[in-house]
């Protein structure tokens, strides 16, 4: 029982953070929202190997599990990325049984499922779709594949995953923002009414991540449980943050609405929070499920 | 990351299990903030430490196991599921044990650990004063050096356990005119002193559960400072780090209660609203969460880290689980609520009990309120 990562996992992590927050920058993300032409990182990608994170080793990838992908998809989340590379990395790679081409990026495709109503228009066919998240341009599409259930999994894990990255990004601009501005001579920061809100969202992040990295080694409930706990806490944390950011929070000139309306999507991505509470509700109301001490990691 | 108990572990918890339903007591001990209940309880911790399971983490030479705290995770949770005794002595082995094992002397920790582990010696914390509770560095008691002695003169308060217990560990103030977080130290001292009288206070369940402490001339041995004198500060914390973050609080307490939630609920779902059943799986899955987190927490402190203020997030977050978990059996238990037992009451009472002592959580062991702003100034950086 090790409930922690190597320190290579580590250092793998901190490289994609400091990749996604180096060219994910808050101009790159303002020039995609007035629908400027901006470079891919796709190349980039390739280029790193991130691609390859959870592919097998004989097919050129670092053959790493889930749980570290997911650790990949909160950083990514924390950055704003909008790029659909979660999806084909963490999604579609691991579940093709011939990466090759998408590890090269010469193809980018998603997996089917019903879970998911709308894809990123680089990634298939279908009608556009108009999201309020101006970094995502969608398509409609309807099916499912013979590997949904892994797929279903795995997008789960990953946008949990990610909307715990966008819950911490907000947290740290709105702490920024509270050291910045003055009132009544003072930093809002220092008032016990802001400190007490951000401690609150900070306390949800801290035991909503641990729960997304069990989902993703051990899947079964873990995985509805993370989903859920990702959906509350990033719901808070944007309706926190935007009280914290006052009047300008409400504003389309400060950049928290960016990462505020990619939660709104995540959260009804891959299983929104109906869909995984009745899971939970059948397995703790209605079935027989052993429940209380000793069966969480047994 | 490798989240599989080993082989050993598998064994130990099957150990404990079969030695606990062997000798968890079949009838429920009477409340330990009652003199007889103390005393049961007391018997109990004997009981525990004569097959050494009283603190399975704790070195062998001082009446443990010398397990990893993984292995302690294992005895909580096995100790909860078998519905054993509270723990009597928990402000001694979780709190006052690990400071000692940090700070202490080879002397003190020969002197203090075995009796702690037996039950001979039950400990107390008296730490708040009438004019020190949330702003702690307020505390006025003082030890006065006298020879090889301290004069202890004061007043300490909410003293839990202190009534019936043995010892307490203290924070006062040993250096003239010092203010503030400076010029304190922690002593341990006899409840039984010269000088030293205890005067009980009812809880909400109408048992002297605390007490407060006068201080009048109390001469206890410079021995028994624990740490260094005027740095008790730095002593203290280090003990509120444990109360806070990890050991008074296992997982497994609140797992436990939250598996007899679902039963409860079970067992009245036609009377309930259709809003109930997501509190419910809430309060599990709150549980769940802390186990998680807790497990991942245990990972990093056996790979060497230390736990400072992010433990401010753990006490938080468990003491308002137990509040909402135990709120929702109230909501359930709807007109029966109220009956602490005899006829028509539910389990005795013990939802009744525990949802008092959950009111209890937010403020021991630092308020709810000081702990946010922990998190907001040294986790978040925001000014003071």
């Amino acid at each position: 029982m090790n409930f922690c990562f190597t320190d290579d996992q580590q250092d793998l992590i901190d490289a994609a953070k400091d990749f996604f927050d180096g060219e994910n920058t808050f101009d790159r993300m303002r020039s995609i929202a007035k629908g400027q032409k901006v470079e891919s990182l796709w190349p980039q990608f390739v280029e790193l190997g991130l691609l390859g994170v959870m592919a097998h080793e004989k097919d050129g990838g670092m053959g790493q599990p889930l749980v570290l992908m997911a650790a990949i998809a909160e950083a990514a989340g924390y950055s704003g990325l909008p790029d659909p590379f979660i999806e084909v990395a963490g999604i579609t790679i691991p579940l093709s049984a011939s990466p090759e081409k998408l590890i090269s990026g010469s193809s980018q495709l998603a997996v089917l499922s019903e879970l998911r109503k709308y894809i990123d228009h680089n990634l298939g066919d279908g009608t556009a779709v108009k999201s309020i998240d101006p970094l995502r341009k969608l398509v409609k599409v309807e099916g499912s594949c013979d590997e949904s259930d892994k797929a279903n999994y795995h997008g789960a894990v990953l946008s949990a995953a990610q909307l715990i990255g966008l819950s911490q990004r907000m947290v740290d601009i709105s702490v920024d923002y509270a050291k910045d501005r003055h009132q009544f001579s003072k930093p809002i920061g220092s008032f016990q009414a802001i400190k007490h809100h951000l401690a609150n969202v900070y306390t949800q992040i801290e035991f909503t991540r641990p729960i997304i990295q069990l989902a993703a080694i051990k899947g079964g409930i873990n995985v509805h449980n993370a989903k859920v706990s990702a959906i509350d806490t990033a719901m808070m944390a944007a309706e926190t943050a935007i009280q914290v950011h006052g009047g300008m929070g409400y504003t389309y000139e400060v950049d928290l609405h960016l990462f505020m309306k990619r939660v709104w999507a995540l959260c009804g991505e891959w299983g929104d929070r109906n869909y995984h509470m009745k899971k939970i509700e059948k397995y703790v109301l209605q079935g027989d499920a052993k429940l209380g001490p000793g069966n969480t990691f047994n | 990351m490798n989240i599989e108990f080993t082989s050993n572990q598998r064994e130990f918890r099957e150990e404990i299990r079969t030695w606990l339903s062997a000798h968890v007591p079949k009838k429920r001990l009477m409340s330990f903030d009652t003199a007889e209940g103390f005393e049961q309880h007391r018997n109990w911790e004997r009981v525990l430490a004569k097959d050494n399971w009283g603190n399975v983490n704790w070195p062998e030479e001082y009446g443990g196991r010398g397990l990893d705290l993984i292995s302690w995770l294992i005895f909580e949770e096995e100790y909860y599921r078998s519905d054993a005794p509270l723990r009597v002595s928990q402000n001694g082995i979780f709190l006052l044990a690990p400071t000692i094992m940090e700070y202490g002397t080879e002397e003190q920790k020969t002197r203090f650990l075995p009796p702690m582990a037996s039950g001979e010696e039950i400990w107390a914390q008296a730490w708040s004063e009438p004019s020190a509770g949330s702003d702690m560095a307020a505390i006025r008691t003082k030890a006065v050096k006298d020879g090889d002695h301290y004069i202890i003169t004061g007043q300490k308060t909410w003293s839990s356990r202190a009534v019936f217990a043995d010892w307490c560990f203290a924070l006062v103030r040993t250096e003239d005119g010092s203010s503030r977080h400076k010029g304190l130290s922690k002593i341990l001292i006899p409840l039984n002193s010269n000088g030293l009288t205890r005067r009980p206070i009812a809880q909400l369940d109408g048992d002297p559960g605390f007490a407060e402490l006068f201080f009048d001339e109390v001469r206890v041995p410079v021995k028994n400072l624990l740490g260094p004198e005027h740095g008790g500060w730095g002593v203290a914390m280090s003990t509120a780090g444990f109360e806070r973050g990890l050991l008074l609080r296992s997982p497994a307490r609140f797992q436990s209660a939250a598996a007899r939630l679902v039963k409860l609920y079970k067992s009245r779902e036609k009377y309930l609203s259709s809003g109930v059943g997501e509190k419910v799986i809430q309060a599990w899955l709150d549980t769940e969460r802390f186990c998680a987190a807790t497990y991942q927490l245990v990972s990093r402190v056996e790979k060497g880290a230390s736990i400072s203020s992010e433990s401010s997030a753990n006490k938080l977050f468990w003491s308002e689980m137990d509040r909402q978990l135990h709120r929702t059996a109230m909501t359930i238990m709807g007109a029966q609520a109220e009956l602490e037992e005899g006829l028509d009451s539910i389990d005795n009472g013990r939802w009744l009990d525990g949802y008092m002592f959950s009111l209890a959580g937010p403020i021991y062991a630092g308020t709810n309120e000081i702990q946010r702003n922990i998190l907001a100034e040294r986790v978040l950086g925001l000014p003071r």
